[in-house]
């Protein structure tokens, strides 16, 4: 186990104000359970899962309550114990209506026993391993939501050897991981060695931010034990070192090639949050339940980091963090880098909820765009390499080809530019335009055949 | 050696046929709106320019100083140059379909286009020789191409662009020609000719 | 003189005259010249409103590939009949169709509820959390649909609301696609009443988002002749083949989401 520091800086990116002083130093509280929780059935990337409970059934913590729908979706699963009150149409953090599972807890949180421990998983296969972590409907904990199962099962002609665990936590105001890992190194730890058992992994790296020394400190004195070449690496703080693809390259220095994926050159990231799920499923038979969030921002009375079950509006969240003080101008589920401007607070968290993000009036700016200067800076803090003022102006102008050979759908949608912009453009939206248009072509000419 | 060296850099730079000596601008802004047209656009004048002068001196050489009829240079060069790309066109249309397709749309905006007619005559006013005629006809559109592929360039961004409405479309194009014109200026003593 | 010269000319135009008349003649490619008679037909706008990428494609596409005859929306009736004329078939008589933007819900009847700070484009509004209005299915106001058309028919009026002048409309149907909420309809001139609305929520819901909003109440189902009005889960939809004659439906209908409205517009 070594330590290693790199002097890596992300290709442009930029330095915003971090502002995580006012709960990095917060110990994870546990909320206890609100009155109602509001499983969506969308918390994943890829097909929705569908409902296999009804209204007025008895569930356990930890049951089924949707079914993966198709080869990328997840199972959903009841975060305690109690009655199914009925199947709604409720609203997600990224705006798109789904059918979500109201449960009326009934106080007891009993488990489940549907899911099988395996303490002894070194002696399991890759293949029941995964299997397990489908089951426990495990995705992306770091903000995306891929279904973990489908991420550990790469194509043979794709072997990984590097598994990166990134506990980077870029985004200014997010302390949820940084949490995670002073709390439970052990846990990351070992969800950590078993997806690299999983995978078959020689190489093991765990990527952390210099401005979290205690996290740091935490994640080696966790990983000491571990046999072979493992180390923690201390990445120079800067947004968004968090960001798989750059993560890959600083560590490994392989460049992921434009529309590939990491399993192109062999490593695979997961977040610290993901990691410890892994192990609660498999070391304890525990599927998906809660996750940390860290709710924070000025008009709230008491931030800090909330370990809140799924389906917990952000309504509840917020009230037990002694309400808001002062009116918010604007609430983001995440970060404010990357996170999604809310309209409603009757939104509940998913797997993928880091933080809640409160801004008083004075923090927050209605703009209004003026044309582009041609100024480069955008170019200058891209982290893909990419020219957003260009294809900016052609979405505007929507020649969507052109924002094509211009690579947009390699964009990380990270900010850095619309952050960087004097002019005030709104980059990332013309990002997901193009982005759009494109998606939309292609799904035509694969219906024309 | 040297001296096609210099025949092609002066056809090329020092002396632009479009932006210097101001032949060919009906393409040059017809066609610059996209790369794709301007490319194969350029395709087909390559083509055209090399074998129209080419032609045209054979002619002039063996037809029209034969029989003194230097006179009729202006009328017989039209008349072959339009025949020749009307040949080309229908043999192209029936061998390459393809090719056709791509630059064919172009053959009739090259027949009449001064260009052509004016690197046939400079060839005969400078007295070139077949191998300089050739080669001037060659470097002369490849000139062309070169402008004309800048000024495409140009245009696609300016079309993104926010131009004033009085300004949009052809008339920023032309500014934009003139200010292009005037940077080839910087080119001017670079060949002596 | 004058007769070298004359001579000179006349026997290289006869010799140029000649090589093109030969190839002409062995490399000619045999090229249907109904194509090229259809295009002169067609109106020439390039619009795309036939699906085809200008009105030359689109003649092509009539000749050689047997596509239908009447997809040219601004030619009309006109063209289209010359055209079966020109290809020996029967003349699909089509009526000119307009189009029309089925909401009603301007800023004074459907409120919106948050502030979008965004590009002003419904594709990239509707994006962001499902659109700023409180109707899921109502007119944003972004005006993509008054920047696709290609005459300038259509207006974003000072409430927000996207409205298509008749008059001008060449029916092109270049807006049915831009708009991502599906809002716009095409409809045949001839007919005068329309259900401003494109809301599938419940009733209650409705009202809450719009002033002007269809409720479900199935009133006008029942009231107009013939079915020309069916109900499509909470929406009434208005059935244009049919005849609808029962003018009471615009007066009785309690969500007043019902209109008379002539699609003449000044004619053209």
């Amino acid at each position: 186990m070594k330590t290693l520091r790199s002097s890596f800086k992300v290709p442009g990116g930029v330095h915003p104000d971090y502002r995580k002083q006012a709960t990095r130093d917060k110990p994870v509280q546990v909320m206890p359970l609100p009155a109602l929780l509001r499983v969506s059935m969308a918390q994943h990337m890829g097909a929705p899962a569908v409902p296999t409970v009804k209204k007025g059934a008895v569930v356990a913590r930890g049951e089924v309550i949707g079914k993966a729908a198709g080869f990328i979706s997840a199972a959903v699963h009841a975060p305690t114990s109690g009655t199914v009150k009925g199947i709604v149409d409720a609203p997600t953090a990224g705006g798109a209506v789904a059918p979500a599972v109201e449960i009326e807890p009934d106080g007891r949180d009993r488990w489940t026993d549907s899911l099988k421990a395996r303490p002894d998983w070194r002696n399991a296969e890759a293949g029941e391993l995964v299997a397990m972590a489908a089951a426990a409907g495990i995705a992306g904990m770091g903000g995306a939501g891929f279904p973990t199962h489908v991420k550990l099962s790469p194509p043979p002609d794709k072997p990984i050897d590097t598994l990166i665990v990134n506990g980077a936590e870029c985004e200014p105001c997010l302390t949820a991981d940084h949490r995670l890992m002073i709390e439970h190194a052990d846990a990351i730890r070992e969800g950590a060695c078993i997806i690299r058992h999983i995978l078959g992994a020689r190489t093991l790296r765990v990527a952390v931010e210099d401005n979290k020394p205690e996290a740091v400190a935490a994640m080696e004195k966790a990983l000491g034990g571990v046999e072979g070449d493992v180390a923690v690496v201390v990445l120079k703080t800067e947004y968004p070192q968090g960001a798989e693809k750059q993560q890959i390259y600083a560590i490994t220095g392989r460049e992921v090639p434009s529309g590939g994926l990491p399993m192109d050159v062999g490593a695979l990231v997961e977040n610290v949050g993901t990691c410890m799920a892994i192990r609660d499923a498999v070391v304890d038979g525990r599927p998906l339940t809660e996750r940390v969030t860290t709710v924070t921002g000025t008009p709230l009375a008491r931030p800090g980091n909330v370990l809140a079950r799924l389906g917990t509006s952000y309504a509840d969240l917020a009230g037990f963090c002694g309400g808001l003080m002062s009116p918010a101008a604007k609430v983001i589920s995440g970060g404010p880098m990357m996170g999604l401007a809310q309209h409603s607070l009757d939104v509940t968290t998913s797997k993928t909820t880091s933080g809640l993000l409160f801004l008083s009036p004075d923090e927050v700016e209605a703009f209004t765009s003026l044309p582009c200067i041609s100024c480069g800076r955008c170019v200058e803090a891209c982290p893909a390499y990419l020219m957003p003022c260009e294809i900016s102006r052609m979405v505007e102008a929507e020649d969507w080809e052109a924002a094509g050979w211009y690579d947009v759908m390699d964009c990380i949608e990270c900010g850095c530019c619309a952050f960087e912009c004097p002019a005030r453009r709104p980059l990332v939206q013309h990002m997901r335009q193009g982005k759009a248009w494109i998606m939309a072509k292609r799904r035509e000419q694969r219906e024309k055949g | 050696m040297t001296s096609y060296l210099l025949l092609i850099v002066g056809a090329v730079l020092v002396n632009n046929f479009v932006l210097t000596r101001f032949l060919g601008i009906c393409p040059f802004l017809g066609v610059s709106r996209k790369i794709s047209t301007a490319a194969g656009m350029s395709g087909a004048v390559v083509f055209v320019m090399t074998a129209a002068s080419a032609v045209t001196w054979l002619l002039q050489t063996y037809v029209l100083e034969r029989l003194g009829l230097q006179y009729l240079q202006t009328i017989a060069f039209i008349l072959i140059i339009a025949s020749f790309v009307q040949l080309t066109e229908i043999a192209l249309k029936r061998f390459t379909p393809k090719l056709h397709g791509a630059l064919g749309i172009f053959l009739p905006l090259i027949t009449t286009n001064c260009a052509v007619l004016g690197v046939s005559v400079l060839n005969v006013q400078q007295r070139h020789d077949f191998a300089e005629a050739t080669i001037f006809g060659f470097a002369a559109s490849l000139g062309f191409a070169l402008a004309l592929i800048i000024f495409t360039g140009l245009r696609e961004k300016i079309d993104r662009a926010d131009p004033p409405r009085a300004f949009r479309g052809v008339a920023v194009a032309l500014v934009t020609a003139g200010l292009l014109s005037l940077a080839f200026m910087g080119f001017a003593s670079l060949v002596k000719q | 003189m004058i007769l070298t010269t004359a001579t000179a000319i006349g026997l290289m135009g006869l010799a140029c005259g000649g090589a093109l008349a030969l190839a002409a003649r062995f490399l000619s490619v045999r090229e249907d010249p109904r194509v090229e008679r259809a295009a002169e037909l067609l109106p020439g706008a390039n619009c795309g409103g036939c699906g085809y990428a200008g009105c030359a494609d689109y003649a092509k596409a009539i000749v050689l590939e047997g596509a239908a005859i009447n997809l040219c929306a601004p030619g009309g009736g006109e063209v289209i009949g010359k055209i079966a004329q020109l290809m020996g078939v029967e003349a699909a008589a089509a009526e000119r169709k307009v189009a029309l933007v089925l909401c009603g819900g301007d800023s004074g009847n459907a409120p919106r509820r948050f502030a979008y700070n965004g590009v002003a484009d419904c594709r990239a509004a509707h994006a962001v959390d499902g659109g700023d209005k409180q109707c899921r299915y109502g007119c944003l106001g972004y005006g993509s649909c008054a920047r696709v058309c290609p005459v300038g028919a259509i207006e974003i009026t000072a409430g927000g609301l996207a409205v298509v002048h008749p008059g001008v409309c060449i029916g092109c149907g270049a807006c049915v696609k831009a708009c991502p909420r599906s809002l716009i309809r095409m409809v045949p001139v001839s007919r005068t009443i329309h259900v401003l609305c494109s809301s599938r929520d419940k009733g209650p819901i409705v009202k809450q988002a719009c002033k002007v909003g269809c409720i479900g109440c199935t009133l006008c189902a029942k009231l107009a002749d013939n079915g020309a009005i069916a109900m499509d889960g909470f929406l009434a939809v208005v059935d244009y083949d049919k005849e609808l004659t029962n003018e009471a439906v615009v007066e009785k209908c309690p969500g007043k989401c019902i209109v008379q409205r002539s699609m003449e517009g000044a004619t053209a």
